[in-house]
C-alpha cells in the first residue's frame, strides 16, 4: 500500500466513533479524498487539534485504490484559519468554497483548484469588513472557473453572436452566461443593467478592483451565483452551505 | 430478523461498540438471571419515558424545569453556554462553575445545513432578557464551529447590556510543552495573559 504525502485542506470531519474521525481531504496530488483518523478524538492523540475545518497541512494518507476510505497516519498542520470564524460572513463564504471543492471536483487530482482554494481561503480570513462579499463572489466564481464552468460575457453562449460592450445584459444561469437578444427571446434570463455587469465583470477579472457593493447588490449577485452554480454543478442537489452564505441568516437576527 | 439478531443489531449502533462486543453483550444477557435483563429492559424503558430536554434550558431531565435550573442557591445571573447536554455533566462535575446553563443542542455547521434556527438560540435570547442574566459563558467545543456558533451568540447579544465571556483556548494541565500540538500552543500564545 503506497504512502502518499500530499498538501491537504480539511473541508470535512465527522465523528465515527468513540476516537476516531472521518475527514474529507481536499488534497493537491490525489484529488478529494475521505480518509479516517484514528484515535483522532483521543485526549493524546497525534492529530492533536490539527484536523480542524479548513485548516492546511501536509497529509500522510494510506492510499489503496478503488477504496473509498483511505487511512490517515498523520497530518503535519501548517495554518488553522481561526480568523475564519470570527465573521459569519467569512465562515460562510468559506464553507461554500469548501462544498463546492466537495461535490464538484473531479476525481482525478486537479493542482490548479487546490492552489486557488488554499489562495481563497487565505484571502477570505484576511478580507476586511467591506470587502468580503466582493472577495468571496470573486473566489467563488473563480473555483467555479477552474473547475471549468466559467460563465461568457463577451459573446452569446448560445451561437457565438458579440454582444455589445455597453448596455445592459441578459445573462442566463441554465446557457452558463450572457445570450444575445435572439436567443434570449423566450428564455429565462436575468438582465444586468449596466452597472451591474460592469461589477460582475470586475469580479470574474482577477486583476480588476473590487467593485464596492451595497447590500442589494450584493444580494443580487450571490443570487445569480448560486444559480449557475446549481444549473451547471448542482443537478438538483442540495447545496446548504451555498443556501447558508447566500441566504445569510445570521443578519435577520 | 430473529431476537437475538436484532439485539446485535440494537447494541452494534451504540457508540464504541462493534459488531463482535454487541454480540459478547448478548451472550453475557442471555446467560443472566431473567430478573437481570428485565431490570436493564425497564431502566431502557424509563429513560426513553421520563427523560427529555428541560424547557427552560434545555440539559436532560426527568422533571421540568431540571435540578439545576431549580437550585435556588445557584447564580441566575451566570449563564453557561455548551453545544450538547453531555457537555453540562463535565461543567458541572470538574469546575466551580454554579450558574446556570443553557444548551444549544448542536453548533452552527454550514455544510451539514445546520442553520441559526435548528439552534436553541432565541430561546437563549429570551433567557437573557428575561432572567435578569449578567454574564453569559459561551463553552462551545473548541472546534471551528464551535467558535462561529460563538461568534454567532455574541453577535446577538453586543447590543443587550450582558457581558459575554468565551472559554480560554489554552494549554493541557499536566503537560509537557513538547508534546502540544502547535495549533494550541499558538492559541495559547495568542490569549497569554498579563501575570499581575
Ligand atoms: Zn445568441
Ligand atoms: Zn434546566
Amino acid at each position: 500500500m503506497p504512502l502518499v504525502i500530499t498538501p491537504a485542506i480539511v473541508l470535512a470531519s465527522l465523528r465515527y466513533s468513540e476516537t476516531s474521525k472521518i475527514v474529507r481531504l481536499a488534497t493537491r496530488e490525489h484529488g478529494v479524498q475521505s480518509a479516517i483518523a484514528k484515535g483522532a478524538l483521543r485526549p493524546k492523540s497525534r492529530f492533536g487539534a490539527a484536523l480542524q475545518l479548513l485548516s492546511d497541512g501536509v497529509a500522510h494518507v494510506v492510499v489503496k485504490e478503488h477504496r473509498e476510505l483511505q487511512l490517515l497516519t498523520a497530518f503535519d498542520v501548517t495554518r488553522v484559519r481561526i480568523g475564519l470564524a470570527e465573521r459569519l460572513d467569512r465562515y460562510a463564504a468559506a464553507s461554500s468554497l469548501a462544498e463546492v471543492m466537495l461535490r464538484f471536483a473531479p476525481p482525478d487530482p486537479h493542482p490548479d483548484s487546490f492552489d486557488l482554494l488554499r489562495h481563497a481561503l487565505d484571502r477570505l480570513e484576511a478580507a476586511p469588513e467591506r470587502d468580503v462579499e466582493a472577495t468571496a463572489l470573486r473566489l467563488l466564481w473563480a473555483l467555479v472557473s477552474s473547475l471549468g464552468f466559467s460563465p461568457s460575457l463577451e459573446a452569446c453562449v448560445r451561437d457565438g453572436t458579440p454582444l455589445d460592450p455597453a448596455g445592459q445584459l441578459a445573462f442566463s444561469a441554465r446557457d452558463g452566461g450572457a445570450l444575445c437578444g435572439t436567443c434570449a427571446r423566450g428564455h429565462a434570463t436575468t438582465i444586468l443593467p449596466v452597472d451591474a455587469r460592469r461589477d460582475l465583470t470586475a469580479l470574474l477579472d482577477p486583476d480588476a478592483e473590487l467593485p464596492p457593493l451595497d447590500e442589494r447588490h450584493a444580494a443580487a449577485h450571490r443570487r445569480l451565483l448560486s444559480r449557475f452554480i446549481r444549473f451547471h454543478l448542482g443537478e438538483g442537489a442540495a447545496l446548504p452551505a451555498l443556501e447558508f452564505w447566500e441566504v445569510q441568516p445570521w443578519r435577520a437576527a | 430478523m430473529g431476537a437475538i439478531e436484532e439485539l446485535v443489531t440494537e447494541l452494534a449502533r451504540l457508540p464504541g461498540i462493534g459488531r463482535k462486543t454487541a454480540q459478547r453483550l448478548t451472550y453475557h444477557l442471555l446467560q443472566q438471571p431473567a430478573g437481570q435483563t428485565s431490570r436493564l429492559a425497564r431502566a431502557l424503558d424509563a429513560v426513553a419515558e421520563r427523560v427529555g430536554p428541560c424547557e427552560s434550558c434545555g440539559n436532560l431531565t426527568e422533571e421540568q424545569p431540571c435540578a439545576i435550573c431549580r437550585d435556588p442557591r445557584r447564580d441566575a445571573a451566570l449563564m453557561c453556554v455548551v453545544e450538547d447536554a453531555s457537555a453540562v455533566a463535565v461543567v458541572d462535575r470538574a469546575t466551580e462553575f454554579r450558574g446556570r446553563y443553557h444548551v444549544l443542542g448542536g453548533r452552527l455547521s454550514p455544510l451539514d445545513g445546520i442553520g441559526p434556527e435548528a439552534l436553541r438560540i432565541e430561546a437563549l435570547v429570551r433567557r437573557v432578557r428575561e432572567d435578569g442574566v449578567r454574564e453569559v459563558i459561551l463553552a462551545t467545543n473548541p472546534s471551528m464551529e464551535g467558535e462561529v456558533t460563538a461568534t454567532y451568540i455574541q453577535q446577538l447579544l453586543s447590543a443587550m447590556a450582558v457581558r459575554v465571556t468565551r472559554l480560554a483556548r489554552g494549554l493541557p494541565m499536566g503537560g509537557d510543552l513538547e508534546y502540544v500540538d502547535g495549533v494550541t500552543l499558538a492559541h495559547a500564545l495568542v490569549a497569554r495573559q498579563e501575570l499581575r
